[in-house]
């Protein structure tokens, strides 16, 4: 195989997981339509994992936690090696640096825990 | 190579139904997500049915071999882990990628079929296969997408890919449903195609069509039209096993059964 093989393979991939997660120019020759199915797929289960993890985000958030998350997601596409969790933990805090989640309040030393 | 033992009518094991595979009855063998499980803490559930013999498969969904980006050895090295802690008789992943550009698409992407392609896929399945200690089988997806500039079909392609790296064929007859549905794939000319005695077993699962897509959601019943493909698989070989794969909105302990049952009529001719 040659290293030009990889390399063009390489970009054109890249290409189009920009295209599908975050926004990027439309690769030429793929079906727009298809593109537009495929992209709302991947951000629909993205979302269905992050809803299964932060069960307590999606309550309180109820009616906007889907756009508030599909805009999270399109500047936030996940990096390879990351772990749903963290994208989970990510979200959660984005959603409560823009306001739309309270914040965690700081656990005071002297509060009774056990309760 | 050799060919693969009988394997027999199985189903993906999943830790929300572990109990509802150790009793559902004639389960010949199960296939677990190799990435959901650690060597050192294997489910009870899944030793409990390696004591009673039954083999237990890992499944990959996380090498991306399809990648431009080179193999990761760690994922490699685990897979052949899980593989070892069984005693599987083989491994499994996809032809697919999941990463590229240092992103994550969190799902199975299809790779462009093209001679590139399978010049750098080749080369990344040989590199995982000399890391495992048992065969690799490789399972064509359902996409939704297809590149441009194709130069062969999927069935020219895994059959390339298996003349090339010896690699075994694990072939889900709901994507091949899927991709006929969606993408025009002749799904005929695909099972005549592709070598079948390469083949390491079949998936069949469920799956719903919204907006005139057919979506491979692991989560709805099996639906006929996938049975019939089984059907015209079984009609040119035997398969040493067919496995039913469930992710999601578990139904009762009743239907799976069922479609367990109603997966043994289509392979005894019955379907």
């Amino acid at each position: 195989m040659t290293d030009g093989a990889r390399e063009r393979l390489a970009r054109a991939q890249a290409e189009l997981l920009t295209a599908l997660l975050a926004g990027g120019p439309s690769p030429g020759g793929f079906d727009e339509r298809l593109l537009r199915v495929e992209a709302r797929s991947l951000l629909a289960k993205r979302r269905g994992i992050v809803a299964m993890l932060a069960p307590e985000a999606v309550d309180a958030l109820a009616d906007r936690f889907r756009p508030l998350f599909d805009e999270y997601a399109l500047a936030h596409p996940r990096v390879a090696g990351s772990r749903a969790r963290e994208d989970a933990a990510a979200f959660t805090a984005w959603a409560r640096d823009r306001g739309a989640l309270p914040p965690v309040k700081p656990k005071r030393w002297w509060r009774r825990t056990a309760s | 190579m050799g060919a693969i033992d009988r394997l027999g009518v199985g189903i993906g094991w999943r830790a929300e139904i572990d109990l509802t595979v150790e009793r559902l009855p004639d389960v010949d063998f199960v296939e677990v997500v190799a990435e959901n499980l650690h060597v050192e803490h294997l489910p009870e559930s899944i030793l409990l049915l390696r004591e009673r013999g039954v083999p237990v498969l890992p499944h990959a969904v996380s090498l991306s071999l399809g990648s431009a980006d080179p193999v990761d050895a760690h994922r490699v090295e685990h897979l052949g882990s899980v593989a070892e802690a069984l005693g599987a008789p083989l491994v499994s992943d996809h032809v697919c990628f999941v990463r590229a550009g240092g992103l994550d698409s969190g799902h199975l992407m299809p790779v462009p079929r093209t001679r590139d392609a399978l010049d750098v896929l080749v080369a990344n399945v040989r590199t995982a296969q000399a890391n495992l200690p048992v065969p690799l089988a490789l399972e064509n997806i359902a996409a939704l997408l297809e590149w441009p500039d194709g130069e062969l079909t999927e069935g020219q392609f895994l059959a390339d890919l298996v003349e090339r790296t010896d690699c075994f064929l694990l072939i889900d007859v709901a994507n091949l449903h899927a991709n006929a549905r969606n993408l025009g794939t002749d799904p005929n000319r695909f099972l005549d195609e592709i070598p079948l005695e390469r083949l390491a077993y079949v998936h069949v699962a469920g799956g719903v069509e919204n907006d005139g897509v057919y979506h491979d959601t692991h989560a709805h019943a099996v639906l006929p039209e996938v049975l019939d493909l089984l059907g015209e698989l079984r009609s040119r070989v035997d398969p040493p096993g067919v496995l039913l794969e469930r992710d999601d909105n578990y139904p009762s302990d009743t239907e799976l059964a069922g479609e367990m049952a109603a997966i043994r009529a289509v392979l005894a001719g019955r379907g």
